[in-house]
C-alpha cells in the first residue's frame, strides 16, 4: 500500500473529513432525485396539496402526448444542431491557434473569453440584435439579402436564432479542450505529416480529429447536456417556446409543467425522462472512449 | 542523412521567430472568428449608449448621446446594484464553500484507508447524474419545507457538494510527492495541519482553477435562481435582466438600457476568466 492511503489511519478521521460532502450529496442531490422518482408515480392537484396514486400514468400520459412527443424531437434535433456547429466552429478556432506562431496567447484569450459568457446576456443581447422589428442584424440581413426575417412568428426562424445563440456561448469552452487534445499530439507526427507533404485540411481531419477522438466524445456529451439544460435561460428570455412551440425544448415544458401549471407528478415524470437521457449519454461517453482511447 | 537535413529546413520555416508566408490565412482565420464572436458583443456596448429614438433608428451603430447614463440608471432606479450584489456574495459563498468542502472529501479519499472508500466516491462521482432539472421539483418543495425559500442559503446551499472538484482535487493528491506525505506522517502532523500547510500551498494553481470555474458557473446560474427566489430584492442579476425587458416607454422598449444591464451582467465573470487565464487554462489541461 502507498504511503499515500496510510498517511492518516483513522477512519472515524476519513468519514468526518467527508461528512460534508456526503450530508450535501444526500440532502440537495439522492434525496430529491429519489423524491423525483416517487412523485413521478403521483398525480398532483390543488398546487401538490392532493396526491393521488398513479402508477407509470404519468409516462402513458407524456408518452401519448403530441406536444411532449414534439418537444422530444426538437429537443433532440436542437442538440444535434447545436453540438455539431459547436464542433465544427470550435475545431476551426481550435485548429488556427494551434497553427498559429504569434501572437498565440492574445489570440487565444480572445477566442475563448464566451467561456465566461453567461447564458442570459447571450440570450438578450440576441434578442435585441437580431429582433424583427429593431434588430440591427435584422436590419442588414433584410436590405443586403431581402430575405423577410420574422422569428418572432416563423418557427424555423426563432429554432435557428437561439441554436446560434446557444453555440455563440459554447464554442469558448470546445476550444480550451480541443486545443488542450492538439497540444498532445506528438511532435514528431506533425514533421511527418510536413515531410509526406500532407495538405494542412487532410492533416486536421485525418491525422488531429482520429487522434483527439476521446477529447470529442467528451465534448459531445458535454454540448449534448448543455443544448438540452443549458439553453433553458435562451428559451425563457428569447421565445417563450414559441412561435407555436417551435423552441419548446423539454426543459422548458417541464418548468411550465410544474411552476406554471403546478402539475408536479407529471414535471417529475419528464424529469426522470431527462435523467434516463443523461445517464444514457454518460454511458455511451464511458464506452465510446474506452475503445478509441488512443493516448 | 537527406531527411535530416530536410527536416532541419522544415523546423526551421516554423520557428516561430518569423512571420512565415503559410502563417498569413491563420492570421486572417483567426481575426475573422474571434471578430465574428465579439460582434453581437461590440454592438451591445455601442447601443448601451444610445437613447431610445437612437435604438429605433435602425441602422444607426454609432455611439450615442446618452453616454454612461443608460448605466447609472440601471444600477440605479432599475435595481441592477442590488441584483449585482446579491450575484457576488451568491458566487462568492459557492466557490469558497464548494472548495472548502471537496478538499475535506479529497483528503479523505486519497490520505487514508477505509471502508467503503470506493463506493464512497462513486457515491460521490454519480451525482454527476443528477443535474438540477432532474431533482427540480422536490428540491424546490424541499427548500419550501426548510423555510430556506428566498434566502441566499437556497442558493448556495445545493451547489456545495460537487462531483468534479472532489475528483480533481483527489486527482491532483494523488501527484504530491510520497516523500511529502512520509515525512508529514513521521512528524505526526495532523490531517487538518497537513491540508493547510502542504497540500493547499502545493495545489494553488488547480485550487484558483477550480475557483474560477465555479465562479463563473454560480454567477451564470439561471433556472434556480428564477424559480426558488419569487422577492425582486433577493434576486440575481441573470434573472434581473428578465425584470429589465418590460422597461420602456410608449411600448418602446428602452434597449439601450437593456444592453447596459447585459454587459453589466457580464463584466464580472469576463474580468474574473482574464485575470486568472493561466490557472483556469491549466485546471482544464491547456498549459501556457
Amino acid at each position: 500500500m502507498s504511503a499515500h492511503e496510510t498517511a492518516f489511519d483513522s477512519s472515524l478521521g476519513a468519514y468526518l473529513l467527508l461528512l460534508p460532502t456526503l450530508a450535501a450529496i444526500g440532502a440537495f442531490l439522492y434525496y430529491p432525485s429519489l423524491q423525483t422518482l416517487r412523485l413521478s408515480l403521483y398525480e398532483t392537484f390543488l398546487f401538490g396539496q392532493n396526491t393521488r396514486f398513479v402508477g407509470l400514468g404519468n409516462f402513458a400520459s407524456l408518452l401519448t402526448s403530441n406536444t411532449y412527443l414534439a418537444s422530444v424531437g426538437l429537443t433532440f434535433g436542437f442538440a444535434a444542431f447545436v453540438v455539431v456547429s459547436t464542433l465544427a466552429v470550435g475545431l476551426l478556432v481550435a485548429f488556427l491557434l494551434y497553427e498559429v506562431t504569434n501572437g498565440k496567447a492574445a489570440y487565444l484569450i480572445a477566442a475563448i473569453w464566451p467561456y465566461a459568457l453567461p447564458t442570459a446576456v447571450a440570450g438578450t443581447v440576441l434578442l435585441f440584435l437580431a429582433h424583427p422589428s429593431v434588430g440591427i442584424y435584422t436590419f442588414y440581413l433584410e436590405s443586403w439579402f431581402g430575405v423577410e426575417v420574422d422569428w418572432f412568428t416563423v418557427g424555423w426562424q426563432a429554432f435557428l436564432v437561439v441554436a446560434i445563440a446557444a453555440v455563440w456561448k459554447q464554442v469558448g469552452y470546445n476550444v480550451i479542450f480541443m486545443l488542450a487534445a492538439l497540444n498532445n499530439v506528438p511532435e514528431s507526427l506533425n514533421e511527418a505529416c510536413d515531410l509526406d507533404g500532407v495538405g494542412t485540411w487532410r492533416r486536421l481531419l485525418r491525422v488531429y480529429v482520429p487522434l483527439m477522438s476521446p477529447t470529442l466524445v467528451f465534448l459531445v456529451v458535454m454540448n449534448t447536456i448543455y443544448a438540452f439544460f443549458g439553453s433553458f435561460a435562451l428559451i425563457d428570455l428569447m421565445t417563450q417556446g414559441g412561435p407555436t412551440n417551435a423552441t419548446n425544448l423539454l426543459i422548458y415544458q417541464l418548468y411550465r409543467d410544474a411552476f406554471q401549471f403546478n402539475n408536479l407528478g407529471l414535471a417529475s415524470a419528464e424529469s426522470v425522462i431527462l435523467f434516463v437521457i443523461v445517464a444514457g449519454l454518460t454511458y455511451v461517453q464511458l464506452r465510446v472512449s474506452d475503445r478509441y482511447a488512443h493516448y | 542523412m537527406a531527411a535530416e537535413t530536410r527536416r532541419e529546413a522544415v523546423s526551421e520555416a516554423s520557428s516561430p521567430t518569423r512571420l512565415v508566408p503559410g502563417q498569413l490565412p491563420v492570421h486572417v482565420g483567426l481575426v475573422v472568428s474571434i471578430l465574428l464572436m465579439a460582434s453581437p458583443l461590440l454592438l451591445a456596448i455601442v447601443m448601451s449608449t444610445q437613447t431610445v429614438p437612437e435604438i429605433y433608428d435602425i441602422g444607426d451603430i454609432t455611439p450615442g448621446s446618452d453616454g454612461l447614463a443608460n448605466y447609472v440608471s440601471v444600477l440605479t432606479t432599475y435595481n441592477m446594484l442590488t441584483y449585482m450584489a446579491n450575484s457576488l456574495i451568491m458566487s462568492v459563498l459557492v466557490t469558497v464553500g464548494k472548495i472548502a468542502v471537496s478538499l475535506l472529501a479529497a483528503v479523505a479519499l486519497v490520505f487514508y484507508d477505509f471502508r467503503f472508500k470506493n463506493g464512497v466516491f462513486f457515491l460521490i462521482l454519480f451525482t454527476l447524474m443528477f443535474p438540477v432539472p432532474v431533482r427540480i421539483v422536490p428540491l424546490y418543495e424541499l427548500m419550501a419545507t426548510l423555510g430556506w425559500s428566498n434566502t441566499l442559503l437556497a442558493l448556495t446551499g445545493p451547489y456545495l457538494a460537487s462531483a468534479t472538484a472532489v475528483f480533481l482535487l483527489r486527482q491532483h493528491f494523488m501527484s504530491i510527492p510520497e516523500s511529502l506525505v512520509e515525512a508529514a506522517r513521521v512528524d505526526g502532523v495532523g490531517p487538518l495541519e497537513f491540508l493547510w500547510r502542504v497540500l493547499v500551498p502545493m495545489s494553488r494553481g488547480m485550487i484558483t482553477g477550480l475557483g474560477v470555474i465555479t465562479f463563473i458557473y454560480s454567477w451564470n446560474q439561471y433556472l434556480w435562481p428564477l424559480i426558488v427566489v419569487s422577492d425582486q430584492n433577493k434576486q440575481v442579476v441573470q434573472v434581473g435582466m428578465k425584470y429589465l425587458q418590460s422597461v420602456g416607454n410608449a411600448g418602446q422598449t428602452d434597449w439601450g438600457l437593456i444592453m447596459a444591464g447585459a454587459v453589466l451582467t457580464l463584466l464580472p465573470p469576463l474580468a474574473v476568466l482574464i485575470a486568472f487565464r493561466n490557472p483556469l487554462l491549466e485546471t482544464f489541461g491547456l498549459a501556457e
